[in-house]
């Protein structure tokens, strides 16, 4: 899919693709370690990156696909439901222990 | 920001987690279009950038302190980005970097970059800022960028300007510094 031993105007031209078409996952595995030097050292390499992301975010950005809203929310509302539960887990937990530890405590008592 | 944005801000900032929980609805209405077209500038992907908004919307209910003094919209977006998305966004690249031969801060910079002029700025602006830059730059550069802004590819469009793929390639790259410089110039960076 790739070339390999890219220059940074390669890089930066597949960088621009993989975000346009959404696959910056793939472009990022793609890199080799020369190519990741290149990245790392370029300037022009960081200012065309900056530009790239304007550029895709006044051409494309506005003709994304927007999903139901209500359908989102449920997920959002799922997702605070599991971090309650998870909040409040530890702590029943901790009592749940606690209780019990006192009940062993009350067997080993010896009456007066 | 309009009323219903900022009656949503007020009544997250409730200390009670249920009634936090209630109020984010009436938040997600009022930012999801804001959120996810603005997301969509890191990741180029509606799928990807749902995934994210999701973990980003529970995260504000649970420390929505950081919005507690925004007054606009444009603030309101900057501290979302700043301190909840950027945080998510290195997230979702967390788990392959161990396979990838790209310097860890290198890759931070190039996924949820620091504060720049893309954040500095409205959709709106940035749209009238561009549509002005690039009715100055030369006809075969402008042809080269709108092409690609269209969706085409390299080949397509060096097909389109009668050149090499390669030369093509060397042309949006030298137009995208071109742009930048401008967009600097355009913010009395220089």
């Amino acid at each position: 899919m790739f070339e390999i031993n890219r220059t940074t105007e390669e890089l930066l031209v597949d960088y621009a693709e993989a975000l346009r078409d959404g696959y910056i996952p793939v472009f990022l595995k793609s890199l080799t370690r020369q190519e990741g030097r290149t990245i790392a050292t370029s300037r022009q390499f960081w200012d065309a990156t900056e530009m790239v992301r304007v550029l895709n975010s006044v051409g494309f950005a506005d003709k994304t696909v927007t999903p139901n809203v209500s359908l989102f929310m449920s997920r959002v509302d799922a997702q605070i439901t599991s971090r309650l539960k998870k909040a409040k887990a530890p702590s029943q937990s901790k009592a749940g222990a606690d209780a019990k530890r006192i009940t062993k405590t009350k067997k080993t008592e010896k009456p007066i | 920001m309009n009323k219903q944005l900022r009656k949503a801000l007020r009544r997250l900032m409730d200390p009670d987690l249920e009634c936090r929980r209630r109020a984010m609805e009436s938040f997600v209405r009022a930012t999801f279009e804001i959120f996810i077209r603005y997301l969509y500038r890191y990741l180029g992907n509606e799928v990807e950038c749902e995934d994210v908004l999701e973990d980003v919307y529970a995260d504000i209910w649970e420390d929505p302190n950081r919005l507690r003094n925004v007054t606009s919209e444009k603030q309101l977006l900057r501290t979302v980005y700043l301190y909840y998305m950027r945080r998510r966004l290195r997230d979702v690249y967390r788990r392959i970097n161990r396979n990838l031969n790209l310097p860890q801060t290198a890759l931070k910079n190039l996924i949820a970059p620091e504060l720049g002029i893309l954040e500095m700025m409205s959709q709106s602006e940035l749209r009238e800022t561009i549509g002005r830059m690039l009715s100055k730059l030369k006809a075969r550069e402008r042809t080269a960028i709108e092409l690609w802004l269209e969706g085409m590819s390299n080949r397509a469009i060096a097909s389109e300007l009668k050149t090499t793929v390669g030369a093509v390639k060397m042309l949006k790259f030298r137009t995208l510094l071109k742009l930048k410089k401008q967009l600097q110039h355009y913010h009395g960076e220089d």
